[in-house]
């Protein structure tokens, strides 16, 4: 090759190169990284890139020149020179790219390595997901179970994860870690928060009607206001415990995600994605039906009766299957305690 | 050349003469489909019927596994009816049959088209009408499904019919569009590349050709009983228990489809392996035989394990069998390792035809020979090994065994190897030529160009961390179009230009082949480019509403879809028009030097007149005095081995 050709050739793929650097450095294609483990899977994610620019660098710069100087005239009918091949090229574009994957399968598995380590000092979250709710229980301050993830920062947490009925995934784009809710077998997170905030919580993975709903969200507070917020959430139980219903009826509300879904004053719950249940006398007085009846039909067999502007088919049907007691007391919770 | 064909008919029998009276309704054909398909839904709800009434089970008549037991039966009915086995049948039960009947060959009106029919070349071409057809429908679902995410919020479909048009939509792409459309064209193209008359197994050919309407019909009715909202992998529990009766017109889709791709696969291997032209030895093979050579022995050795994927799901749902059942100790994880085992090498039975395509094309068109022939094919033979080595790469985030992943990550990153071998070769083919840009060369040059950022964002998805955050994420969507409709469909496109003259014998129009490839090219990457973005920054893949703040960019995707859509009426009303008053095609159009543009355009009923001597490589273009093939009338001296 005369040394003309691979100056042009060379200049060409400079220029995609310069084109592909751009665009990976002018658009913010990762979101701000708020978990340690984030930063690593950043820095995976930049070392492929820089080598798949270098690649598609090369590409380009082959075939823009290709296309350009070997385009054949209108009139030219003769063939291409036969080249059949060269054994020297032929195993330098297996060996190099050989090697370009295998540094990044090194550096992959160091990174999965280090975000899979627990430190002694953490603690443990118990996620439990279902059609189509989440909900987090903390086995240290006991019974407390809730429906927005909270997380003191710097301080690595242990997610044991178990679902109830499909498979559901849990995921914290700003996280970066995500990991599939299995029926039958527990599956675990590790995830180090190091950024103040409220991050989505999205499921990946599709689990039915409602999936695109299935959404709560991540707090990342300083352990001074985590533990006021651990400690909120207790007296509120405390509270919900002298109030009819009493301590079953909130328990049978947060253990089973009603908290992702609907807004509740007496339970704290803000969910939108359900009616509020603050309104529920209003509600069964369009149903044309006594309260009681009403509250234990809706949650039993939810499509009976939809609230205008919201869908069918979203809530879950498996509550039916309840054990009575918690029903009952599930069903006097909702209407009688204290707004 | 030209000749041949009113040679053969003598000698063979042209079509059957019409049946009369009430022997219309017996004979093979549309008059018999209706009465035979209604008698085997009768069996099917009499086996159910009846095996539920010998057993005691209440109720006798039920719905739900009537259907089931239907969708096997009925389309039994249908082949029965249509005449899908009635060689055999006299066979089987001893009535005279005409081992040498050539009866079904050939098509003369149009009408030839719509019956069971032997020739490879109808078949061919029926299998890439009905795939196109096939094609329309799953863009159409796309179509509504982008409308639905134009705008957050949910304007035009509910959850569940957003949940299965997406299913549909891959179902019918995947398994009715781009793994048959390959086995039509190489259906047309295999034989007459090979020197061969006709595949080794005609009959069965007719076959499975039949057996895909019914598959995508059945996957389209999934509509009409709502339930297949599960996605095309279908994954367990939710796709069976949680689901209403569609799941099942899934299941049993996909084993129809699945049958017709096994059995095609294997006519190709028989084909390949005993009827190639004297002299054609294996390396001496156009990349597309090996190609489809290894594509085959892929299907062969995957495809049974989605059909059992699909069975043990269905009896789950239906029979009440524990296979995936958490609750009865089922293994949930399970049914993702068998069905991936299947659906990874897929992703290759869809590509590696693709491959043989373009390197048939940019080898014409680029007046060279392909560089690095033998490291092509045997990169081919790379990935059909390496292929079944990395099926859990779709399961980083499943909860599997941890352990697996670093493993699985290797494989996966070494099978870029062999792939890069491929782009590096296409590469190097252009080098030193005389490149031709006509509609076949341009997609070819797309599909390189676009399958290089898909190969390369499958890097992303191969490194475990990276995978974990992306993993069912808006960037898998854009990873698997960049793979499927840049590598894929711009290859199926290539194929289908290039072959349009040997297929219908007229050209298609150049200039509007053209316009499609750039309304096309610009469509797909404003369309899918950005998705990239979207699933990075945290908008997973499968949701009919997502976060405002994604609003502006799905806006812009929904309408680049549109315009993409749009583009495909180009290709049809080109495809149309010139199929029916397009220029009369010579023989060989793009002066090139496989068997296949040997004969006349179209080619004779029986392909040769006599059979082709092969005394070279494929591709000797430039090479002087080298010829691939030749015939008794002019053979010339076999040439030296140019290669040594």
């Amino acid at each position: 090759m005369r040394r003309g050709v691979l100056v042009r050739v060379v200049a060409v793929g400079l220029a995609a190169a310069a084109v592909a650097v751009a665009v990976a450095l002018l658009v913010p294609w990762l979101p701000t990284p708020a978990s340690t483990q984030a930063d690593r899977i950043d820095f995976v994610f930049w070392f492929v890139t820089a080598i798949s620019i270098a690649i598609f660098a090369l590409v380009s710069g082959v075939i823009v020149y290709a296309v350009v100087r070997f385009r054949a005239r209108p009139d030219d009918d003769s063939d291409g020179a036969p080249i059949h091949g060269n054994t020297g090229l032929e195993i330098a574009w297996t060996a190099v790219p050989a090697a370009l994957v295998t540094a990044i399968a090194v550096v992959s598995a160091v990174a999965l390595a280090e975000n899979d380590h627990l430190p002694k000092h953490h603690i443990r979250v118990n996620v439990t997901a279902q059609q189509f709710a989440w909900s987090f229980s903390y086995p240290k301050y006991k019974g407390l179970t809730v429906s927005t993830l909270h997380l003191p920062i710097h301080e690595a947490v242990e997610l044991k994860m178990q679902s109830k009925d499909v498979i559901h995934s849990f995921w914290v784009p700003q996280f970066s870690q995500k990991q599939d809710v299995v029926p039958g077998i527990t599956t675990r997170l590790v995830i180090t928060p190091k950024r103040l905030g409220t991050y989505p919580v999205v499921c990946t993975e599709l689990c039915g009607e409602g999936h695109a709903i299935m959404r709560t969200e991540a707090v990342v507070q300083t352990p001074t206001a985590f533990a006021a917020w651990v400690k909120a959430q207790q007296k509120l139980a405390e509270q919900a415990l002298g109030g009819a219903g009493g301590g079953p009826g909130l328990a049978a509300f947060n253990s089973n995600g009603c908290s992702a879904c609907h807004t509740f004053k007496p339970a704290g719950s803000t969910g939108t994605t359900g009616p509020d249940l603050d309104n529920l006398a209003t509600y069964a007085r369009r149903a044309g039906k006594p309260l009681v009846a009403f509250v234990h039909q809706s949650i039993v067999d939810p499509n009976a009766y939809i609230e205008k502007g919201y869908q069918p088919g979203i809530m879950p049907t498996t509550f039916k299957s309840l054990p009575k007691q918690q029903l009952d007391a599930l069903v006097q919770f909702l209407t009688e305690a204290k707004k | 050349m030209t000749t041949a064909a009113v040679t053969h008919d003598e000698l063979h029998a042209g079509p059957a003469p019409p049946p009369h009276g009430w022997r219309r309704l017996t004979a093979p054909g549309w008059l018999r489909v209706p009465w035979a398909t209604a008698l085997f839904f009768g069996i099917g709800v009499g086996i159910v019927v009846l095996v539920r009434w010998a057993e005691g089970w209440k109720p006798y008549w039920d719905g739900q596994v009537i259907t089931t037991v239907s969708l096997a039966t009925v389309g039994i009915g249908f082949l029965v009816g249509i005449g899908g086995f009635d060689y055999w049948g006299r066979y089987a039960i001893g009535s005279p049959t005409r081992p040498e009947d050539h009866s079904g060959h050939g098509a003369y009106t149009w009408r030839d088209y719509f019956r069971i029919n032997t020739d490879h070349k109808v078949i061919g071409i029926q299998y890439l009408v009905t795939t196109i057809f096939f094609f329309i429908a799953g863009g159409f679902t796309a179509m509504i499904m982008r409308a639905e995410l134009a705008r957050p919020g949910m304007q035009f479909v509910g959850n569940q019919v957003f949940n299965e048009l997406f299913s549909v939509h891959a179902a019918l792409m995947i398994f009715l569009f781009i793994i048959p459309a390959f086995a039509g064209l190489g259906n047309f193209v295999i034989p007459l590349m090979i020197g061969a008359p006709d595949m080794a197994f005609p009959r069965l050919n007719a076959l499975s050709f039949w057996l895909l309407p019914i598959a995508g019909l059945m996957m389209l009715s999934s509509f009409l009983v709502p339930g297949f909202g599960c996605g095309w992998t279908g994954y367990a529990p939710l796709c069976s228990t949680h689901q209403e009766l569609g799941a099942v017109f899934f299941n049993m889709g996909v084993q129809w489809a699945g049958a017709s791709s096994i059995m095609t696969a294997l006519n190709f291997l028989v084909t390949i392996i005993t009827m190639r032209a004297p002299g054609m030895t294996f390396w001496r093979m156009p990349l597309l035989v090996w190609a489809n050579f290894t594509t085959s022995l892929l299907v062969v050795i995957a495809t049974p394990f989605i059909a059992g994927s699909q069975f043990m799901t269905m009896f789950d749902h239906i029979m009440h069998t524990n296979f995936f059942q958490w609750e009865q100790h089922g293994y949930v994880l399970g049914y993702q390792h068998i069905f991936w085992f299947y659906s990874h090498p897929a992703v290759y039975i869809m590509m590696l035809p693709g491959f043989g395509i373009a390197s048939e094309v940019i080898s014409t068109f680029a007046r060279k020979p392909i560089f690095g022939y033998r490291l092509m094919a045997l990169s081919l033979m790379a990935i059909l090994v390496l292929g079944f080595s990395v099926w859990a790469h779709h399961m980083f985030v499943s909860g599997m065994a941890p352990w697996l992943r670093v493993p699985m990550m290797v494989t996966s990153v070494v099978i870029a190897v062999p792939t890069g071998i491929k782009v590096f070769s296409w590469l190097a083919t252009l080098w030193e030529g005389k490149l031709n840009f006509s509609t076949p060369m341009l997609f070819a040059l797309g599909f390189v160009s676009m399958f290089v950022i898909g190969g390369l964002s499958g890097i992303y998805l191969a490194a475990v961390p990276i995978d974990i955050h992306v993993s069912d994420t808006y960037f898998v969507v854009a990873h698997i179009h960049y793979v499927l409709f840049g590598g894929s469909l711009f290859t199926i496109f290539a194929g289908i230009y290039y072959w349009f003259p040997k297929m219908t014998g007229r050209m298609y129009n150049e200039k509007l082949g053209k316009l499609h490839f750039w309304l096309t090219f610009i469509g797909f990457n404003a369309t899918f480019f950005p998705m990239h973005y979207l699933g990075l920054q945290g908008m997973p893949r499968r949701v009919s509403d997502y976060a405002p703040r994604f609003a502006d960019l799905n806006f812009f995707i929904s309408i680049a879809s549109f315009f993409l859509g749009a583009s495909t009426l180009v290709f049809l009303y080109n495809m149309i028009v010139s199929w029916a008053r397009g220029e009369p095609a010579p023989a060989n159009p793009w002066r090139a030097l496989t068997i296949e543009w040997q004969v006349s355009s179209p080619p004779p009923v029986f392909n040769f007149d006599e059979i082709p001597q092969v005394v070279g490589g494929p591709y000797e273009y430039g090479v002087p005095g080298a010829r691939h093939a030749v015939f008794n009338g002019d053979r010339v001296v076999e040439q030296e081995e140019v290669r040594t």
